[in-house]
């Protein structure tokens, strides 16, 4: 194999594998009749947990996740993840406030911990940003393949 | 030196005590339940990003407690090494310290973390090629000149050492070491032994919580030796080939009992001196031609024959050393001279982790009619990729038998 063609078939494993690489927390969020259904999936967190934080406006209503992995105060709910792939809560307020949702999330065993809806994660330890924005990793690798790709056409 | 490392005890002393029980275990019954571990990870949350007064478990506490629960049931874990020792463990092992090397590979196959690991041998060192990663690590010298010093400074929660090999040398540096930090576990492993390795590899599984990852690899693993086996099984016993196997010293043999011995009757051979007592034996030249063996093995990569394995590509030192046993005196009227089957192994695919790569190079060079399938370097190439995670092409790298 040619250092052209691993350089290219290396970036691409690392586009392939990158969003696989760690754990994350996505939100989903559906307008009700005088609310917000709320739904977290979890993917690759066995055991961590998940603080939400309800914009101005929104008042907490209730959550299909155990009572005894719940708690509620302030506009803040955490939830604790045993196993559990997806949490449903439920919101009350202004539909126009699905955007102001945020939350973090962190994984006990890897001790990563990340953004609610972010596809990053960031290492133990580190600054309270994600080293990643959403989706850098994929983009970051498209860029390096598409500039691979251009040198190795001028060739 | 003397003062520093009581210094370092008393000190390490002072740190110690700290209850052996399982971390967040709420009611103290040494079960960890999913509610404990709940509310656990709930007081943590609370307290620092929802502005709670309550107490919560230091980070360390819940991220042990996390594993516990993850890979020990949330029990504490009690496990028997490969010496005998029972060790009862309430977290896991976070700063691990190996004098064994041979281990380190094996915990590269189960998927451990570089970054669990704080101290390794002089000798892991010496080899950047194979051990990239570990480049950094402390130096902690070997089994028979160990760094005491470095190795309690790096404040390891578990040391591994040998269970077979340089006994008395391993329980000095236990006796050294428990004395400094009584904190510290130790276990004993060999990885490297047929009999022991297949339980070694699930109990380091279990204790490093890479269950799964050890049975993925065991599944490789037992599928390399098992068709081996399968094959050599078969072979009566009057018919097994007859063998002369020498390691990198000329003439010493290997005899009953011994590490060697094992993996030639592994492949389905007769070691022709394995009723000798002495595990590793210095024979006599005329005993070879006299015993006249259809297959003889030389192990290099060690004593004079240091050449060859991952960090040598040139492959003339194997040429020689095939090229002098052949011109020995008489020797060439050995059969296994007179008919082309001398065969040059580095002691990196047989003498340690990796010994099954090995294995079934000598099958396919004892019984090349039966073995026609078999592809000793895909396994070896599979093993590195996929299990020690190198990027290693054996197509552009390293010397490891001849004739290839």
């Amino acid at each position: 194999m040619t250092p052209k063609r691993t350089l290219l078939l290396c970036i691409l494993v690392f586009l392939l594998a990158a969003p696989a690489a760690a754990g994350s927390v996505a939100r989903t969020i559906t307008p009700q009749e005088g609310g917000l259904d709320i739904t977290l999936t979890v993917t690759g967190i066995p055991v961590g947990g998940i603080v939400e934080t309800l914009p101005d406006g929104c008042t907490w209503m209730e959550t299909d996740h155990p009572a005894d992995r719940t708690r509620v105060s302030s506009g803040k709910v955490a939830f604790a993840v045993i196993g559990e792939e997806t949490i449903n809560y439920r919101a009350q307020g202004p539909q126009d406030a699905a955007e102001a949702f945020t939350g973090t999330w962190e994984d006990l065993l890897t001790g990563e911990s990340g953004a609610v809806g972010a596809g990053g994660a960031r290492d133990p330890g580190s600054g309270a940003a994600p080293k990643e924005a959403p989706g850098f990793l994929p983009a970051a690798a498209l860029a390096a393949l598409a500039v691979a790709y251009r040198w190795r056409c001028s060739r | 030196m003397t003062r520093r490392l009581l210094l370092l005890a008393c000190s390490l002393c002072l740190m110690a005590g700290m209850a052996a029980a399982v971390p967040c275990d709420g009611d103290g019954d040494g079960t960890l339940t999913a509610p404990e571990l709940a509310t656990a990870i709930l007081d943590s949350l609370d307290a620092r990003f929802m502005g709670g007064t309550v107490e919560a478990p230091p980070s360390a506490d819940l991220q042990d407690a996390a594993f516990v629960h993850t890979h020990w049931d949330g029990r504490a874990l009690t496990i028997t090494d490969t010496s005998g020792r029972t060790t009862t463990l309430t977290r896991p092992l976070r700063r691990i310290a190996l004098f064994n090397s041979d281990t380190l590979d094996m915990l590269r196959s189960l998927g451990l973390e570089p970054d669990r690991v704080v101290g390794v041998s002089k000798y892991v060192l010496e080899d950047p090629v194979f051990y990239p990663e570990y480049q950094g690590t402390a130096n902690l010298g070997s089994t028979w000149s160990p760094d005491y010093e470095k190795a309690a400074g790096i404040r390891p929660d578990a040391v591994i050492l040998y269970a077979s090999i340089s006994e008395s040398s391993c329980a000095d540096i236990e006796k050294t070491l428990s004395a400094i930090d009584p904190e510290i576990h130790f276990f004993r492993f060999d990885s490297y032994r047929p009999a022991v390795y297949a339980d070694e590899a699930r109990t380091l599984g279990l204790l490093l919580g890479k269950k799964e990852e050890a049975e993925r690899f065991l599944t490789f693993y037992e599928n390399a030796t098992g068709t081996v086996a399968e094959v050599v099984d078969a072979v009566p016993v009057k018919d097994r080939v007859p063998v002369y196997l020498e390691s990198w010293n000329d003439y010493k043999s290997a005899g009953k009992g011994s590490g060697y011995d094992e993996k030639i009757q592994l492949a389905g051979g007769r070691n022709i001196f394995g009723e000798n007592p002495v595990e590793y034996p210095v024979v006599d030249p005329e005993a070879v031609i006299s015993r006249n063996p259809d297959v003889i093995i030389k192990i290099v990569g060690a004593g004079e024959t240091a050449f060859g394995g991952y960090s040598d590509d040139d492959r003339s030192s194997f040429e020689q050393v095939l090229r002098a046993i052949g011109d020995r005196p008489v020797w060439n009227q050995i059969k296994a001279v007179r008919d082309g089957r001398v065969h040059i192994i580095h002691t990196d695919v047989i003498g340690g982790p990796d010994y099954f790569i090995g294995t079934a190079y000598l099958a396919k060079w004892f019984y090349p009619d039966l073995f026609g399938d078999l592809d000793p370097r895909a396994i070896h190439q599979q093993y590195l990729e996929e299990f020690q995670r190198l990027d290693y092409d054996l197509d552009e790298h390293g010397t490891f038998v001849y004739p290839a």
